[in-house]
């Protein structure tokens, strides 16, 4: 007898609201919450015009591409672009060279912003703290044409890199710019000095969410303020380092492509030339549009690789991912 | 084991004195809550013996030595936070043995110690567990394994039952008392909760805006406080106090609480002397109801408010000349909104206090 009414609980009932339709879920929650529809519209049309639509275009990779024939005009050539590509001796060259100045990148300026971040927040006096970080801030906002000609200045034969060189006992000066074997160091020192003080807010945001009283529970317990760094700090805002890692894996093969083009010069392509600007070279300067798209579809399919597997590691390891 | 004493202890946050020279001692062994409203300084206090905030004045001994710019480490306290104060990084076992490692004990000693404190605490099953599997009242117990686990001079805790709910709070309020039964180590609690205090605490230290208002037994303080504070702090339902003035003169001195109240009290005499302006204070539990049938006669007369049945006994809200009381009656009472009530209460019972300071007026009361 209750098993019949444990039954007729779940029937349909003069009591039960109808269930919706997938349509008029659409549209109640359109109803509902349209203030927040309207906030991302805007983005959503971004994307769509400048992200999405454009990705159509990565079909010229797969044809023999004519500017007279348009996209859907030219013939379908399948993966002979590819074929050219990874024949290509400078298009692997710059792969070698964009996949050595990423991967330094990641060893040095990843963990710069976190550095910094870290001895920010050792800082106690705040006036000294806000004037140190300002000044951490300021390069990220200067336009990277100017870092690059300031960067050029300095790195001349007569600039004062060399002045200093000079003064210190080198016999010559050098111009650091022509030399491949100078152009990393510079390229990535440069782009520290630009970038980890503005990067180094979202380390500090995460270390303002970590509880006050873990320091004063580890300072009872006799930590030195190294120790509470690398045991409690670093740890607690290992999540939003394994983010941005995420992220910067991702994006591991887009090397700072205009940074490159305004400080290389064909003397230093040996080191210097990466993906993107070769096929910047290859599409705008040599007219090869199917070829440099197809050089992009590679990055992006490698790009797409990389960020998930990184996102893959880190959920297994650490339980932190992107999605 | 360790005792704990501040001598005219002062904290000033710029221009701002917020504990105002305190003076307290806490035996070696002994169990002292310090118990006041927020912002009355007691865990500044309890920061102030840790070593996490320095003192603006004054003298903080810990044992033989004075502390006051002895770093936190170099004090032989351990301190749980009302927030656990966990790493959410570490399992309860590296939880546990945190301060351990820092101080260099090796692994073998540091697995030993900890399994102790973890048998101690029923934690045993847990050990690899992450805080953030833990339920609030295993948390609780993990900051207080951290802290046994040291085997410091003195524990110190703040507020750390309040993040818990009721049932929770009873239950780890009987296991922090029998682990100071157990382990003996001198305590210093901070909490604003007064049934805390009172449970948990040889002694009580009550605080008001940065100043120790009295020290005592849990019972010393219910029975005798010192002020009208402490009389309305502790206590649940708290004291009730009125305004009350007393009248003629030294061979007829009555307590007037207003026109037509008037309550005869022996020892009032003394008081009518030196004081006009007093207060009356009547604890919720010694007011007696009076049936119109009763042989007692009713001392006054209360209009009822509203009844709180609680079970085994009942609040009543009611108004006595004018002023809110609550009286706390055995049983289920049903009695109207707005119906007129005798009450009557024994002499020996009734508290008075100063009218200005709120200062007790000790001749009041005669058993």
């Amino acid at each position: 007898m209750s098993a019949v009414n444990h039954t007729k609980r779940h029937t349909t009932s003069e009591f039960d609201l109808p269930e919706l339709s997938v349509q008029e879920k659409i549209i109640d929650s359109f109803k509902r919450n349209w203030q927040i529809y309207l906030m991302l519209a805007p983005m959503v049309v971004y994307f769509l015009v400048f992200a999405y639509r454009p990705m159509l275009g990565l079909v010229i990779a797969f044809k023999d591409f004519s500017l007279f024939k348009g996209i859907w005009g030219s013939p379908w050539v399948g993966l002979e672009h590819f074929h050219t590509l990874f024949e290509d001796p400078f298009f692997w060259r710059a792969v070698k060279n964009t996949v050595i100045i990423s991967g330094f990148s990641l060893l040095f300026a990843f963990p710069a912003p976190i550095i910094l971040a870290l001895m920010f927040n050792e800082i106690r006096h705040q006036g000294f703290k806000r004037l140190a970080q300002t000044i951490a801030y300021l390069p990220h906002f200067i336009s990277i044409v100017i870092v690059a000609g300031i960067v050029v200045n300095f790195f001349a034969p007569s600039g004062i890199v060399n002045i200093i060189l000079t003064k210190l006992g080198m016999a010559e000066p050098t111009y650091f710019l022509t030399k491949p074997e100078w152009f990393r160091s510079i390229f990535i020192g440069s782009n520290i000095w630009k970038e980890a003080g503005f990067e180094s807010i979202i380390y500090l945001a995460a270390i303002t969410g970590v509880s006050p009283s873990l320091y004063e529970s580890a300072k009872v317990d006799g930590a030195t303020r190294f120790q509470m760094m690398y045991l409690i700090t670093l740890p607690c805002i290992l999540p939003t380092i394994l983010i941005m890692l995420i992220i910067r894996i991702g994006n591991l093969l887009e090397v700072s492509f205009e940074y490159v083009i305004l400080l290389y010069q064909p003397a230093t392509y040996e080191t210097a030339d990466v993906i993107t600007t070769w096929i910047y070279r290859q599409g705008l300067q040599n007219s090869n549009y199917d070829v440099a798209t197809a050089a992009g579809v590679f990055n992006a399919v490698v790009a797409f690789a990389l960020v998930i597997t990184a996102n893959q590691i880190s959920k297994r390891l650490s339980k932190t991912s992107l999605w | 084991m360790t005792n704990v004493k501040l001598e005219k202890v002062v904290k000033r946050y710029g221009a701002v004195e917020v504990v105002h020279g305190v003076d307290l001692e806490v035996q070696a062994g002994e169990f002292v809550v310090l118990v006041g409203p927020s912002g009355c300084g007691k865990s500044t206090i309890l920061r102030m013996i840790a070593g996490l905030e320095e003192i603006s004045g004054g003298q903080v001994s810990i044992g033989d030595r004075v502390v006051n710019r002895v770093a936190p480490k170099d004090r032989d306290v351990a301190m749980v936070f009302q927030n656990y104060a966990l790493y959410p990084h570490l399992s309860v076992e590296q939880n546990i043995g945190f301060g351990l490692k820092l101080r260099g004990f090796d692994k073998d000693a540091r697995q030993e110690l900890v399994h102790e404190a973890s048998d101690i605490l029923g934690l045993t099953d847990y050990l690899d567990r992450r805080p953030a599997d833990l339920s609030g009242g295993q948390r609780q117990r993990v900051a207080m394994g951290r802290a046994i686990v040291r085997d410091p001079a003195v524990f110190l805790f703040d507020e750390p039952l309040s993040n818990l709910d009721a049932k929770l709070r009873n239950k780890m309020r009987a296991e922090i008392k029998r682990l100071h039964s157990r382990l003996g180590t001198t305590s210093i609690y901070v909490t604003h909760d007064q049934v805390e205090a009172m449970t948990l605490a040889d002694r009580i230290a009550i605080l008001r805006d940065g100043e120790v208002e009295q020290v005592g037994t849990p019972i010393e303080i219910f029975s005798n406080p010192a002020n009208a504070f402490v009389a309305g702090f502790m206590g649940s339902p708290p004291m009730n106090i009125l305004p009350a003035q007393v009248s003629g003169d030294k061979k007829a001195a009555q307590l007037v609480l207003d026109s037509e109240t008037s309550i005869d009290l022996p020892g009032l005499a003394d008081v009518a002397a030196q004081h006009v302006n007093v207060q009356m204070g009547l604890r919720p539990e010694i007011i007696q109801l009076v049936a119109p049938g009763d042989k007692e006669k009713p001392r006054a007369f209360v209009e009822v408010d509203l009844v709180e049945p609680l079970g085994m006994e009942s609040l009543v809200h009611a108004k006595l000349c004018g002023h809110e009381i609550v009286i706390k009656a055995p049983g289920v009472v049903t009695l109207e909104a707005g119906s007129k009530v005798g009450v009557t209460f024994a002499d020996e019972d009734c508290h008075l206090f100063d009218g200005d300071k709120g200062k007790r007026l000790e001749l009041m009361v005669t058993s």
